[in-house]
């Protein structure tokens, strides 16, 4: 019998909400209280993602760091972070219970008011799902017996088992903290959108681009190296206070009428829409034209109904616009065992959600909006202080704190790290340091000669008529500029070209020859149809490193020889010079650097760039990317990467590595276990089949940039960023896990966000503190950065490259570029 | 024999579509939809769905529930609270909803002044004492425009094989026709309400005679309630609890409440039309920004565009004061002047605001104004940035 079935047998009915119309099959589930679902699908382990990535003991494997994984090297100093301590009484535990009922009683309200009944055995403060009962307190026997009786007399008895004596610490307790938590962020009458709660009776409006901001919080409860502890912090949810269908009107009468579906799609599609009438989200994967709302579609019971009649009946919303096409997207999990079919929305009952690819490149839309979401650490520091005043404070939500003897720590929690020293920056024979502070050397090193500069003999230089005298200055300029940096330099081949793609593309056609070491191409805007069709032309068809310059950016004559300085830097790292490196003692240490790129757009694929060094000054890199369809194991194509870049080592240093440490970017939340059991195992596959007698050590560390976890330097009473360097393995990092947190940028405004590392595999035998200074010291070889960035340079350039290919190319680029930054 | 057999013998036999539970919230709904009731509660809401559904009806400006089981309330009650929706686009509507724990056998001023009072397969769970004080309470104390009493029809069920002796087993017991009827018009009579009755989940064809499987009786108040004996009656009440018989508050608890954004809230109010005029006058600032582009790309090329194009238009707007008097924008130097009556024009922004004093209120210190105050001020140099990058 179905839940539908039993509840229409009954005399009350069980609520359901209505689920959006879906094509094909609807599954009506059965609700358990939300949070008890959730749990007790947590324990199944399986169908809820694990966001946390619990369970994946990684450490325990690695032998020489299962004692101690801290580092040694650096000044301490003295850091805060938005990390509250979660405190139970002593000898706390919870009591988990059973309850069984004879005669079977089905209906959920009746067996709460059957098992409450005896509330003065079980006590006032009690969770429980209809079978499951958590309490905080042990019942006197282990099995209790107990009968209650229905109100027509007939007596029932309840059987009360203990089943689990849970510690603190289990994982059933930490999703038991993590559900009451959301009751107390309810209580709070925070709204929740996605994984975070928000707070919507104080928005931040945004009018120019139609939008609106909410504040909130991202919160997670988590066991830490030595306690339990609530992470949170200040999250903003960008919302646009645009339907759909609005959105669609603005772009049509921004459009040529031919193109606008086109486009349409493009912007859409990707995109999180929230509905009007319940509080969903959905991912819209694809645009009907050809339907719209007088469609109909067929409901649980078998009957036809159109869209305006659904939602008119259901929801009592009136759509206004029936030619609007509708919005298609696919269900990402199954409910039950029932895949259903895709949700069909109406555009004009969805509001808009987050940024588009377009909106972050729009530089006075992210400017208004980093007024209102760039905290410094001041501010956020208050505002996580905030939410944890609110919690010390409000009554309702100290009582039941308080009933399950848990409290949380009213101040940040403090403990000491380390500051390692700044790197020396070495260039052709001359040393320079940086101050340490700002952890950039562009004026250090200005004007200072090359590693290896790369002669621009035979180079094109195309531009509109319009042009012409930006083009002339960019040339005076570079020929001012390049001499010091020891780049040889002639003339280039000046070519005038019509504002159109197919223009320069015919222009490319004639003039690049044999000879030709990099084509400039001056671009009118930043239009993307005409940059994408220029690299794709020069990364593919006809392999070439090619540097494009927006016209505007050269505008300003005052900053026209910095710019000048920074284009002629990017174009000798495109035809493979080098610039500066750090002292890398390691010897024979290949450092491959892997990061992803989803491509929303065109059939959802996904894109991993493969990078590793090919000499022992890692100022020369090997780079590969993989395309990957939906469906296929990404691991497939960096094996072959990998399997290339060591057929590359060998050519140039006519010997393989010894070490090879890989730092995997573009790893999501929950996908650790994948990494772990699947990816490392083939990449160790992938070096044995290289021969019988190389066995290499191996390193594998994720990378993740995407944390919540900020550091607050206290310096002169005030929170500041934490400097450049600043390292953490203790308190806020996992047991399970041997990982650390580096602040390795400097930032000028907001809040810096420290990346964690968490070294999955590692044969190396490497102490920590060389794991952390070796990972330190990559992040200061980014080329198209004179400073110190937040990532390792191999994992930047990945990422640079899988994005071009994303964005632009579409496909592998030609592998004769592979051992260039042709990408930068 | 097994309950769930029984239970399916019994589905198999007789099946409403839409299910039974439906119909009832419909025939509500349509009520609703006819008499646009502003206050609604309903008694005995279990886990608020019928209230859920009532929310999207744009008449009812007050929500409210009753339950004796607090538990079953709060399991779903946060879907009764604002969307993120309902803060992106506040409604023209209040709406507020709350909810209480506690009986419908005793008197609470928090239960007065509704237009409409709903008890859907209530009165069957209620114990012999409750039932006895339940008229009086609903009826004579409550006193709504409109009550909405459901029931099972005994009558039905023995088309029902499972159901023995009754359909659920907390129901205290099952009326027919008659037993409810007489009960009802005995209610009406002695409150001076008129009584209609129906139901819903008609019998299958052949056995006509049994009736509606669930069977409805819709009381209507026959005088007009003033609003000097609510008030009496709410003084009393009041008074009540203020010479300490807090054994009211003993029995009904409020659990939860929610007030809706609305436009009414002056606060929402004016981020909606500042929110309009803004974007507004940016759709017509770059209007008129690309008809003089465009205009002027036939005679000239080149980067000097923006420089030409004040120029070219500061000729045009030589007087000032002409062009502030007149509905359309203009362009004066990195500035577009909007002038506020045409920002008024626009149907949204009418409609929001209403009169024009009242456009002014609510923009004046949220927008830049001309001197005179008479038009919106925008600046030109960051639209042109924000094409260019």
């Amino acid at each position: 019998m179905t839940g539908r079935a039993r509840a229409r047998a009954r005399g009350r009915p069980r609520g359901q909400e209505a689920a959006p119309p879906s094509v094909g099959a609807v599954s009506v589930k059965f609700q358990i209280s939300a949070g008890f679902q959730e749990m007790s699908l947590g324990d199944r382990g399986g169908r809820r993602r694990d966001f946390h990535d619990l369970g994946v003991n990684t450490r325990q494997a690695i032998e020489h760091v299962r004692e101690s994984k801290t580092g040694s090297s650096g000044a301490m100093i003295r850091l805060s972070t938005n990390y509250f301590r979660l405190t139970s009484r002593p000898q706390w535990a919870l009591y988990q219970y059973h309850v069984d009922y004879n005669p079977q009683m089905e209906a959920r309200r009746l067996r709460s008011a059957l098992l409450f009944q005896h509330e003065e055995l079980i006590g006032r403060t009690h969770a429980f799902d209809g079978t499951i009962l958590f309490l905080p307190k042990k019942l006197g026997n282990k099995v209790t017996e107990v009968f209650s009786r229905t109100r027509n007399g007939e007596d029932v008895k309840l059987t009360i088992t203990l089943t689990n004596e849970l510690p603190p610490t289990s994982p059933t307790c930490l999703q038991f903290y993590n559900i009451i938590f959301r009751r107390l962020l309810k209580i709070m009458n925070l709204q929740q959108i996605g994984r975070n709660y928000y707070n919507p009776s104080d928005p931040i409006s945004i009018p120019n681009h139609r939008l609106m901001v909410w504040p909130g919080f991202t919160t997670s409860i988590l066991q830490y190296e030595k306690s339990i502890m609530l992470c949170t912090d200040v999250s903003h949810k960008v919302l646009r206070s645009e339907t759909v269908l609005d959105f669609m009107y603005n772009l049509y009468n921004q459009v040529e009428e031919q193109r606008f579906r086109d486009i349409c799609t493009k912007e859409l599609i990707g995109l999180i829409v929230l509905t009007k009438y319940n509080n969903k989200t959905y991912r819209v994967d694809d645009i009907d034209w050809d339907a719209n709302p007088k469609c109909t579609f067929r409901k649980a019971d078998g009957s036809e109904i159109s869209y305006i009649d659904y939602y008119k009946m259901q929801y009592n919303q009136d759509i206004t616009d029936l030619n609007q096409p509708v919005l298609v997207s696919q269900p990402r999990r199954k409910r039950g065992s029932l895949m259903p079919g895709p949700a069909v929305l109406i555009p004009e009952l969805c509001y808009l959600t987050g940024l588009t690819e377009k909106m972050r490149n729009d530089f006075n839309m992210m400017k208004d909006l980093s007024v209102h979401t760039r905290l410094t650490p001041e501010q956020r520091q208050r505002e996580v202080g905030r939410l944890i005043d609110y919690i010390q404070k409000d009554d309702s939500v100290q009582r039941e704190l308080r009933d399950w003897g848990l409290s949380f720590d009213s101040n940040l929690l403090s403990f000491t790290g380390r500051v390692v020293q700044a790197e020396k920056i070495h260039q052709a024979g001359r040393v320079f340091d940086y101050n340490p502070h700002f952890a950039d050397w562009s004026k250090e090193t200005r004007g200072a000669p090359l590693i290896n500069a790369k002669p621009l003999d035979n180079w094109l230089l195309i531009y509109t008529r319009r042009n012409y005298d930006v083009a002339n200055a960019l040339l005076q300029n570079l020929f001012k500029v390049t001499p010091s940096m020891g780049i040889r330099m002639n003339k280039a081949v000046m070519i005038e070209v019509d504002d159109r793609t197919e223009a320069y593309l015919r222009v490319l056609q004639q003039n690049i020859t044999s000879d030709t070491n990099i084509v400039v191409c001056l671009l009118s805007s930043s239009r993307k149809d005409k940059y994408d069709a220029i690299k794709k032309y020069l990364c593919t068809d006809c392999p070439i490193p090619s540097q494009c310059v927006t016209a505007r950016t050269l505008s300003k004559p005052q900053s026209i020889m910095a710019i000048a300085t920074k284009i002629a830097l990017q174009m000798n790292c495109k035809m493979g010079g080098e610039l500066w490196s750090v002292e890398i003692p390691l010897k024979q240490l290949m450092v491959v650097g892997i990061d992803c790129y989803h491509d929303t757009v065109s059939g959802k694929r996904s894109i991993a760039g493969f990078v590793a060094n090919l000499n022992q000054g890692m100022t020369r890199w090997f780079s590969r990317c993989v395309l990957q369809d939906r469906g296929q194991e990404l691991v497939d194509g960096l094996k072959a990467c990998l399997q290339t870049a060591l057929r590359d080592w060998f050519k140039w240093n006519k010997y393989l590595p010894s070490r090879v440490m890989v730092y995997r970017d573009g790893v999501g939340d929950g996908q650790l276990k994948t990494l772990v059991n699947y990816e490392v195992p083939q990449l160790l596959d992938c070096l044995r089949s290289v021969g019988k007698d190389y066995n290499p050590r191996l390193t594998v560390i994720v990378v993740k940039k995407r944390i919540s976890t900020r550091f607050f330097f206290q310096s002169g009473g005030r929170p500041q960023n934490p400097p450049p360097g600043t390292v953490v393995d203790v308190e806020v990092t996992r047991p399970e896990w041997y990982d650390f947190f580096i602040v390795s940028q400097a930032v000028k405004s907001g809040c810096v966000a420290p990346t964690h590392y968490n070294v999955i595999y590692d044969s190396s035998g490497l102490k920590p503190d060389h794991v952390q200074r070796l990972t330190y010291k990559l992040c200061h070889m980014y080329y198209n950065w004179s400073g110190v960035i937040r990532v390792p340079a191999p994992c930047q350039y990945a990422h640079k490259l899988a994005f071009l290919v994303g964005q632009s190319i579409h496909k592998e680029p030609n592998l004769l570029l592979s051992d260039r930054l042709y990408y930068l | 024999m097994d309950k769930n057999v029984q239970e399916e013998r019994f589905t198999e036999m007789i099946k409403f579509t839409p299910p039974l539970y439906k119909q009832r919230y419909q025939f509500i709904k349509d009520l609703v939809w006819k008499y646009k009731p502003k206050k609604v509660a309903d008694l005995g809401c279990a886990d608020c769905t019928l209230l859920w559904m009532l929310k999207f009806c744009s008449c009812i400006e007050v929500l409210a529930g009753l339950d004796i089981c607090e538990n079953v309330m709060k399991e779903k009650m946060h879907r009764l609270s604002p969307l993120p929706g309902d803060y992106l686009q506040p409604a023209e509507r209040s709406l507020t909803v709350t909810l209480h724990h506690g009986s419908v056998a005793h008197k609470d001023p928090c239960m007065l002044g509704f237009d409409l009072i709903t008890c859907i397969e209530l009165i069957e769970h209620l114990e012999e004492p409750e039932l006895e004080k339940f008229p009086e309470v609903v009826f004579g104390f409550m006193a709504p425009a409109m009550v909405v009493i459901s029931t099972p029809n005994s009558e039905f069920n023995p088309l029902l094989p499972g159901v023995t002796p009754f359909r659920h087993p907390d129901h205290k017991f099952e009326w027919n026709r008659a037993e409810f009827q007489s009960w009802a018009l005995n209610i009406a009579r002695s409150y001076d309400y008129s009584v209609e009755f129906t139901g819903v989940g008609p019998p299958p064809t052949g056995m006509e005679e049994v009736g509606f499987c669930t069977q409805i009786g819709v009381f209507i108040r026959k005088y007009s309630q003033t609003k000097s004996l609510f008030n009496k009656k709410l003084l009393r009440y009041k008074s009540v609890i203020m010479m300490g018989f807090f054994y009211v508050f003993l029995y009904v608890v409020k659990v939860f409440k929610a007030v809706y954004p609305s436009l009414k809230d002056e606060k929402y109010l004016q981020i909606a039309v500042v929110s309009e005029v803004v974007f507004t006058a940016q759709v017509i600032k770059r209007n008129l920004l690309d008809h003089l582009h465009s205009e002027h790309e036939e005679y000239s090329d080149g980067p000097v565009e923006i420089k030409s194009k004040s120029q070219h238009s500061e000729n045009c707007v030589s007087e000032e004061l002409a062009v502030e008097k007149c509905m359309e924008p203009s362009v004066s130097g990195n500035v577009v002047y909007i002038p506020l009556t045409k920002i008024f024009s626009f149907p949204k922004v009418n409609q929001l605001c209403g009169t024009f004093e009242k456009l002014y209120k609510l923009i004046a210190d949220k927008v830049t104004l001309s001197s005179d105050g008479s038009a919106m001020v925008v600046d030109i140099e960051q639209e042109y940035e924000e094409e260019e990058n």
